[in-house]
């Protein structure tokens, strides 16, 4: 008897969607945006990424990618559940973690944890909804040092939804996907 | 390896460092407790339908857990009886039969073994397939729709193994509609030993107010005033811990369930379920249900209720484990409402929740330090509150009063002695003289 085995659709065979691509001085200035941005967190310039490089409405996630079966992508979990992340933020979230490090009280943040964030594969183009917003897309590489010996690198990509306001490039929505279903780290209480 | 019966003294309130170090050691927790305790799996939240599964470790050991066609719980060891080979690598879905990659031996939902590729061209037809199904637990049942497994089929039954712990979960756990874990579960690496964050959970309110004050600061929650333990009246520890047979056990904050929310929903719903506790089960059940607990289900799961926080440590060798964390509600609340304490389970007990990573480092910290020869020769200490426990009135099991104390450390490492000492059921049963909920008023 030959087995008889059920096909899944094991690629993505769905062609990309065509969007409107920047012009070469937009796609430069997200460039520079983004690169800059990952200086002045590893500087721990929290507050004032905060400030100058957030909008109010942002939404700051980090969500869980189950691990399935190919033949059951996009079948819903069971139960009502309604998504898991190590960050599921708001702006107020996002302060009320900034103000954690502020106060001085976080004893594993003392001495300080040593963050290089090295961004690459930056792509962006503009958002479908003619707002003039752009969706920008990087990979990045964490690497975290501290205590002496004690060290992890983390991999993954963000997607970024950045807006003009006042002449300055913020984030408006980013969705960061850690390539590691089991986080191998004690904690991802960094910003990215 | 050390002398085990000296490795636990003074009532449980002295540990031998080597526990949380040595690897013989963590070889015979293996088959001492992990093999023999009956073991936290899932929540029927997450495999309702027939053909729905889960994999996870009891132990070191891969299982699948399943919902059989029959609507039976089924959990099997992730390993086909041919060679050995894992044979299911996702971690949750829905599947009529598990298929290995390596030669195609084929399972149902049950473990037991339905399809062998070419049976006839080669074995002739001549294998039993009943003798080569994935290896069933012993025992498996739920409770309030928890879900655990033993490898021992002389174990007692799950009722008796949570024993009083069962009579305290009842509170918040039997209420019209029961519970639900909220997923996917978050996974992480602590490296730290299994029983440092188990004893965490079980029964420590002191480091609240000095490990948290960050993050007790930033949230400013009707908690924050334990910050830097800057307002912590010890007169007025308004709380119990306690210890219950079996090595279980819980600190509670009395009406301090919904603490570290602002959201009034949480609040409002306490209220209303509260009520009808009080109704259906009495006072107690609803004094219980607006406290705040902190607690573990010997020996490797732990939860908070009210911080809706459900763990469940996975040990991974004697220095690491993996923390899987879920949300804990019940399934009657709004999904608004649910959504809410899921967001907030994150934000604080998540892999990047503000109170989490302060324990995880904590964790590691006091395991690390054994890595010294000289160190690892010494004891460490959980005797805070011996004067103040006892037997009680209200309560059953041994009881603190005042959720700061170290009396559910004590508990814990009394049954684990117990066990690693590889005592019969019935001499752990006749174990710490307490009174059990048949003896309290």
């Amino acid at each position: 008897m030959s087995a008889v085995i059920a096909k899944v659709n094991a690629v993505n065979s769905e062609p990309p969607v065509e969007r409107e691509q920047l012009p070469a001085e937009v796609m430069y200035e997200v460039e520079r945006h983004l690169i800059r941005e990952a200086r002045l967190l590893d500087e721990e310039r929290l507050r004032y990424w905060y400030e100058n490089y957030l909008t109010e409405d942002i939404h700051y996630s980090m969500p869980v990618e189950v691990s399935r079966y190919r033949r059951e992508k996009g079948t819903p979990l069971p139960g009502s559940n309604p998504g898991a992340g190590a960050f599921n933020d708001n702006y107020e979230f996002l302060g009320m973690r900034i103000t954690r490090l502020e106060t001085g009280l976080v004893w594993m943040e003392d001495p300080r944890n040593a963050i290089r964030r090295f961004l690459t594969n930056i792509d962006a183009e503009y958002a479908e909804d003619g707002s003039g917003e752009v969706i920008a897309y990087s990979n990045f590489m964490v690497y975290r040092n501290r205590r002496q010996r004690d060290q992890n690198i983390t991999y993954g990509n963000k997607v970024d939804r950045l807006r003009k306001v006042d002449g300055k490039w913020r984030c408006c929505q980013r969705t960061i996907h850690m390539d590691q279903r089991v986080i191998l780290d004690k904690n991802v209480y960094f910003f990215l | 390896m050390k002398d085990l019966s000296a490795l636990i003294q003074e009532n449980g309130a002295v540990q031998d460092r080597s526990i949380y170090w040595d690897e013989d050691i963590y070889e015979l927790e293996q088959e001492r407790i992990f093999a023999r305790s009956w073991l936290f799996l899932t929540h029927e939240s997450q495999i309702p339908l027939p053909g729905d599964f889960v994999t996870t470790r009891m132990g070191e050991d891969e299982v699948i857990v399943s919902r059989h066609s029959d609507g039976s719980l089924q959990a099997y060891l992730n390993s086909c009886p041919h060679r050995g080979n894992q044979v299911c690598y996702a971690e949750m879905g829905n599947a009529k039969s598990f298929t290995c990659a390596y030669h195609g031996w084929a399972f149902g939902t049950d473990g037991k073994l339905t399809n062998v590729p070419l049976e006839g061209d080669t074995y002739y037809s001549d294998i039993n397939k009943d003798r080569f199904g994935m290896q069933s637990v012993a025992q498996i049942d739920s409770f309030r729709g928890l879900i655990f497994a033993t490898f021992d089929a002389g174990a007692p039954s799950l009722n008796e193994w949570l024993g009083d712990m069962g009579w305290y979960l009842d509170s918040f756990m039997d209420v019209p509609g029961g519970t639900e874990l909220l997923g996917p579960s978050m996974k992480s690496i602590l490296d730290c030993n299994w029983k440092v964050t188990v004893e965490n959970f079980i029964g420590d309110g002191y480091h609240v107010g000095w490990a948290h004050a960050a993050a007790l600061d930033a949230i400013k929650s009707p908690l924050s005033f334990m910050k830097g333990n800057a307002a912590f009246d010890p007169k007025d520890n308004g709380g119990i811990q306690v210890a219950t047979r079996g090595g279980h056990g819980m600190g509670i904050i009395w009406d301090m369930a919904a603490a570290l929310h602002v959201n009034p929903a949480y609040h409002e719903w306490l209220e209303y379920r509260g009520a009808q506790v009080r109704e259906k089960q009495g006072e107690r059940a609803e004094k219980l249900l607006k406290g705040h607990w902190n607690a573990s289900i010997f020996p490797n799961c732990s939860f908070l209720h009210g911080t809706n926080t459900f763990k469940h440590w996975q040990p991974r060798g004697p220095r690491s484990i993996e923390v899987v964390t879920w949300t804990l509600v019940e399934k009657e609340m709004p999904q608004e409402l649910k959504e809410y304490l899921a967001v907030m389970m994150m934000m604080t007990f998540g892999t990047a929740g503000m109170l989490e990573t302060d324990d995880g480092e904590n964790m590691e910290g006091c395991t690390g330090s054994n890595r010294g020869w000289m160190t690892r020769q010494g004891k460490i200490y959980s005797g805070m509150g011996q004067i103040n426990e006892g037997p009680n009135s209200e309560w059953p099991g041994i009881v603190n009063e005042g959720f700061v104390a170290e009396t559910s450390y004590r508990g814990f490492y009394r049954t684990w002695a117990d066990m690693m000492s590889g005592k019969s059921w019935e001499e752990m049963a006749r174990g710490d003289g307490r009174r059990s909920i048949k003896e309290v008023a």
